[in-house]
């Protein structure tokens, strides 16, 4: 699967409003087609997540993610902030962009760690984080997907 | 009070299915050759013992039987079907008329019975 077939325009968002890490997962997860209590369990379990290490992978990328049985299908989201959350990410830099990746504890496909990895190399493409700032809408974070190859 | 002890034990399930990743050296690896950061990784017992304090007891004994018997021990049900054994839910099911307050189990395999989207 490729990245650009999960992505479309209300699973992204250029312009996270989020100052603390917690709202940023939650603006993140608001993104995702689910109810109240469903956003509120998943919400507490990307959180433990969080606590096993953060999923700030440095660079201003964190990439939180996790199993759940909240949702019955791989589920992302991608969002930019402008200036920047601490994320605690391992060089202790804020976080810029944000892809959010959710899956069933069993997928038939199992795209969950494949997916993971395409993010994961996306974002250290070349003159990747130059190329997110340029973004102006949605289409345009389509489209670098599509050039990226993912 | 049922409700919520099933999203416990939905929660329970997902820290559950996180250890089991956390264990298996591979996954492990994989997710360090991504870049993430798994230092602190033997803090998931903690999250589970959180959870699992804040079950009724009866409850948790169960779970952990099925738990012994199966990875999984929830399974949701979609029309009308346990997709832990893919044997229907018996005629008259509270799963199947919606409630939300109870907790089931299935009749045939003994998993604890979800339906996806109403939590």
């Amino acid at each position: 699967m490729e990245l650009k077939e999960l992505f479309n325009s209300s699973n992204v968002k250029l312009a996270l409003g989020s100052e603390e890490k917690d709202d940023v997962l939650l603006e993140l997860i608001s993104l995702l087609k689910l109810d109240e209590k469903a956003k509120e369990m998943l919400f507490k379990m990307l959180k433990k997540r969080e606590n096993l290490g953060s999923t700030g992978i440095g660079k201003g990328f964190a990439i939180p993610h996790c199993r759940s049985l909240v949702v019955d299908k791989l589920n992302v989201a991608f969002g930019r902030h402008t200036k920047g959350v601490d994320f605690n990410s391992i060089d202790g830099k804020p976080a810029n962009y944000f892809f959010l990746i959710v899956a069933p504890p069993v997928e038939i496909s199992n795209y969950y760690l494949p997916v993971l990895g395409k993010v994961a190399q996306f974002c250290k493409s070349t003159d990747i984080t130059a190329k997110l700032d340029k973004l102006e809408k949605v289409e345009d974070f389509l489209a670098l997907l599509e050039e990226a190859g993912n | 009070m049922q409700d919520n002890q099933l999203r416990l034990l939905m929660f329970l399930q997902d820290l559950l299915m996180l250890k089991k990743e956390m264990e298996d050296f591979q996954v492990v690896e994989k997710y360090e050759e991504m870049g993430f950061d798994l230092e602190k990784k033997e803090k998931i017992e903690e999250a589970i013992r959180e959870v699992t304090g804040q079950l009724d007891a009866e409850l948790h004994h169960r779970f952990q039987m099925i738990a012994n018997k199966y990875d999984r021990p929830l399974a949701p049900v979609k029309n009308g079907i346990c997709y832990g054994c893919f044997v229907s839910a018996p005629t008259g099911s509270e799963l199947i008329t919606q409630r939300k307050d109870v907790i089931e189990f299935c009749n045939h395999c003994g998993r604890i019975l979800y339906q996806p989207g109403t939590l």
